[in-house]
């Protein structure tokens, strides 16, 4: 037991002798969670709105005023139908309206006069959402006198704040890889230098040096988010926390075991660095795009449904969300928890034996 | 510059890449990128998993749902039980959409009462909130329809999507993916090779032999160059069969950008690679630079218009956003090179790759330090 401390020990020491490295954890916790989280944005804001009003202006004028801040911009004025969709074509506006001459006429004469729309479709989800702002506008600014009202309430994010979603989905992707990252380089950086063989040959058994050389990577990666959750997620991105923290980090550690297993796969495949980050690349990025972090799970093709249910990023994202956003009891967590579990065991056990067989 | 010394550079480079594997690099992490993101990225909104609770039972109440059954952006289910129980499957993650109808519905809106429809969204993932609310408001306003109101006078809304009538996600996202790639792969490549020798001490060779800096950098950068250079082909072949994109705009300006694109992207990596002494650093630093930027300023999640602040600056500053302007156009919009914007952008491009590359030559010494 000792002798296993002294190893996690003696890891954690030349991993803060490692500048580069401490500089790079620090980074990746703090800064690129933030940039991450501050700056997508995937609702529709800020739109630049372009028109062309050849009507009297009094009743486009108000539908005008309706588009405001934040969703909008305060609207450009064209000529001609010519101006406006050069404008479009040179993307300084993404959506274009057009109102008639007649269009007033139409409107006190009650013959249903009509806004003709122009939206440059060629950036993603926004001008799916500018489409659906306008339409809500327009249909407020109609009052039809409906017998139904929707009483909608967005549940666990009721403003619909990006920045929240995006900050924990960024951690949980800067967890995935940097804990990859970290175990491989520990053990690959020993056989680079030569190193590895000298600790295998070590009366000591090498399972106990493998166990305490992961182990301390798994530390700091849990000292890492912490600071990360602390500081960056509730501090500066203001983040509910409506479940129970402690499973979060039961579940974190868990989790990282799991990637601290396929690390130990990486290193045991790669002779050097560079070849880690080959190897990581390879190996992660199917494991991401499996795990439903961009497309909904259920939105996928069947077949990589199954697939799906092999990411072990699977069950630590929608299990994350659950803890920070759903607030989820513990008893309905615990398909999340056996999932990173049971897939844990098994990469963890085959990384172990593969890094231990090679002397 | 002599150009035997450079061919005989080139072709050692060459081989050493050969013999290194490296060279599927430009061509395995590119088309992997562009294939899983392509296929991955999903904006648009399908098969919301709504749960409708229908405590009225009646004719109206049915036929809303029935219009929320035939609509393919919803897999409905109906089920019988308490709003506390319908909650606890939204938090379970079961569930997306909850639907409640109020049991008097019927009877109200056939007076003419105004009822409320309980509507409670998941917002953990907030966009998709935003649209599933607006699609369920659609459903709602559809039904209204039906009631015969009185709707003359109604302003109507004629939608034309532009470039894009079907909003096909793969259109929108593959365009910036190549423009994320071709930043990318060169950068890396770049920045990987140089630090390589720094770190192996091969280096050493260049500054003791009489291979001046300029052949030493035009060899090796044009190594990369010509392998980068047969990609693009690659991805325009990927981006047109495999997802399907139109082809609009002129295949010159695509090919001639792309290129112009590639040598910016290479001086992107000498730049990071004169930083760097060694291999982890280097990729590290390379991928902190383009990663995050070439999706965030790139105009491809957010348009470049509706930018304001330092995120405007920052995008001008950046050169993805003059690339995706040009690749955008060639394979959605198709002005081709009759735009001004398009020649002003390729230009600024070129003066770009030019200053980048004129400044990696001043910063690298050859000698030891």
């Amino acid at each position: 037991m000792k002798i296993f401390f002294t190893i996690v020990l003696k890891e954690l020491l030349s991993f803060f002798r490692s500048f580069g490295l401490v500089f790079i954890v620090i980074y990746f916790f703090t800064a690129e969670v933030y940039v991450a989280a501050t700056g997508m944005e995937i609702e529709a804001r800020n739109v630049a709105i372009g028109v062309v009003d050849k009507s009297a202006g009094g009743i486009s004028k108000k539908v005008l005023s309706s588009l405001h801040s934040p969703e909008f911009q305060t609207s450009k004025y064209y000529k001609s139908q010519k101006e406006l969709s050069d404008a479009i074509y040179n993307k300084d506006i993404m959506v274009g309206m057009i109102f008639d001459e007649d269009f007033e006429k139409n409107y006190y004469k009650k013959q249903n006069p009509t806004i003709n729309i122009l939206i440059d479709s060629t950036t993603a989800s926004q001008s799916l959402m500018a489409i659906g702002y306008i339409q809500n506008i327009v249909m407020k600014f109609n009052n039809l006198k409906l017998p139904v009202e929707l009483k909608m309430h967005k549940l666990f994010n009721q403003n619909a704040d990006t920045k929240l979603f995006m900050g924990v989905s960024e951690l949980l992707s800067v967890i995935t890889l940097l804990t990859t990252i970290l175990t491989a380089i520990a053990f690959v950086k020993e056989k680079e230098s030569g190193t590895w063989d000298i600790m295998l040959l070590m009366p000591v058994n090498p399972k106990i040096i493998i166990l305490a050389k992961s182990l301390s990577q798994i530390i700091i990666m849990m000292v890492g988010v912490s600071i990360s959750v602390g500081l960056i997620l509730f501090h500066s991105l203001d983040v509910p926390i409506n479940g129970n923290l402690l499973n979060f980090f039961i579940l974190t550690f868990f989790y990282v075991a799991t990637t601290a297993g396929i690390g130990l796969f990486i290193a045991a495949i790669s002779k050097n660095i560079m070849q880690v980050s080959q190897f990581s690349i390879i190996i992660m990025m199917p494991i991401i795009f499996l795990s439903g972090a961009w497309t909904p799970i259920y939105a996928m093709h069947p077949f990589l449904q199954y697939l799906s249910i092999f990411s072990p990023l699977r069950y630590y994202i929608e299990g994350s969300e659950s803890v920070f956003f759903r607030g989820t009891e513990f008893i309905d967590l615990l398909p999340y928890f056996s999932g990173v579990l049971i897939l844990g065991i098994i990469l963890y056990w085959y990384g172990f034996r593969k890094i231990g067989k090679l002397f | 510059m002599r150009l035997r010394v450079i061919k005989a550079y080139f072709i050692k480079e060459m081989i050493e890449l050969i013999r290194t594997k490296m060279i599927m690099m430009p061509y395995v992490m590119p088309l992997l990128i562009v294939i899983l993101f392509g296929y991955g990225i999903k904006m648009q909104v399908t098969g919301v998993r709504t749960l409708i609770l229908d405590n009225d039972n009646s004719q109206i109440s049915r036929k809303l749902i029935l219009k929320f059954e035939h609509s393919k952006y919803f897999t409905t289910t109906l089920k019988n039980m308490s709003e506390k129980d319908a909650l606890r499957e939204m938090k379970k993650a079961n569930t997306d959409a909850i639907i409640i109808i109020p049991s008097s519905f019927q009877k109200n809106s056939l007076k003419g009462v105004k009822t409320e429809i309980g509507v409670f969204i998941d917002a953990s993932f907030p966009s998709r909130a935003t649209t599933i609310g607006n699609y369920i408001q659609g459903v709602i306003l559809d039904l209204a329809n039906d009631f015969h109101i009185d709707s003359s006078g109604v302003i109507n809304i004629n939608t034309r999507n532009l470039f894009n009538q079907a909003l096909r996600d793969e259109e929108m996202i593959v365009p910036g993916l190549i423009g994320m790639v071709f930043l990318i792969a060169p950068a890396i490549m770049t920045a990987l090779l140089i630090a390589k020798e720094k770190e192996e001490g091969t280096i050493f060779n260049f500054y003791s032999s009489s291979v001046s800096k300029v052949e030493f950098l035009v060899a090796k950068l044009s190594a990369i160059f010509f392998l980068v250079s047969i990609n693009i082909f690659i991805v325009f072949l990927v981006s047109s069969y495999l997802f399907d994109l139109p082809f609009r705009g002129s295949f010159f300006l695509f090919w001639l950008a792309s290129e112009v694109y590639v040598f910016v992207a290479l001086g992107f990596g000498l730049l990071v690679s004169i930083v760097s002494s060694s291999q982890i650093v280097a990729i590290i630093v390379t991928l902190m630079l383009t990663i995050l930027p070439s999706f965030m300023y790139s105009g491809m999640i957010m348009p470049i218009s509706s930018m304001s602040g330092e995120a405007f600056v920052l995008a001008h500053i950046y050169p993805v956003m003059y690339y995706n302007h040009i690749i955008y156009d060639t394979f959605l919009i198709g002005q081709g090179f009759d735009s001004s914007t398009n020649i002003l952008y390729l230009l600024l491009l070129f003066g770009y790759g030019i200053v980048l590359f004129i400044s990696g030559l001043l910063l690298l010494k050859k000698e030891i330090k």
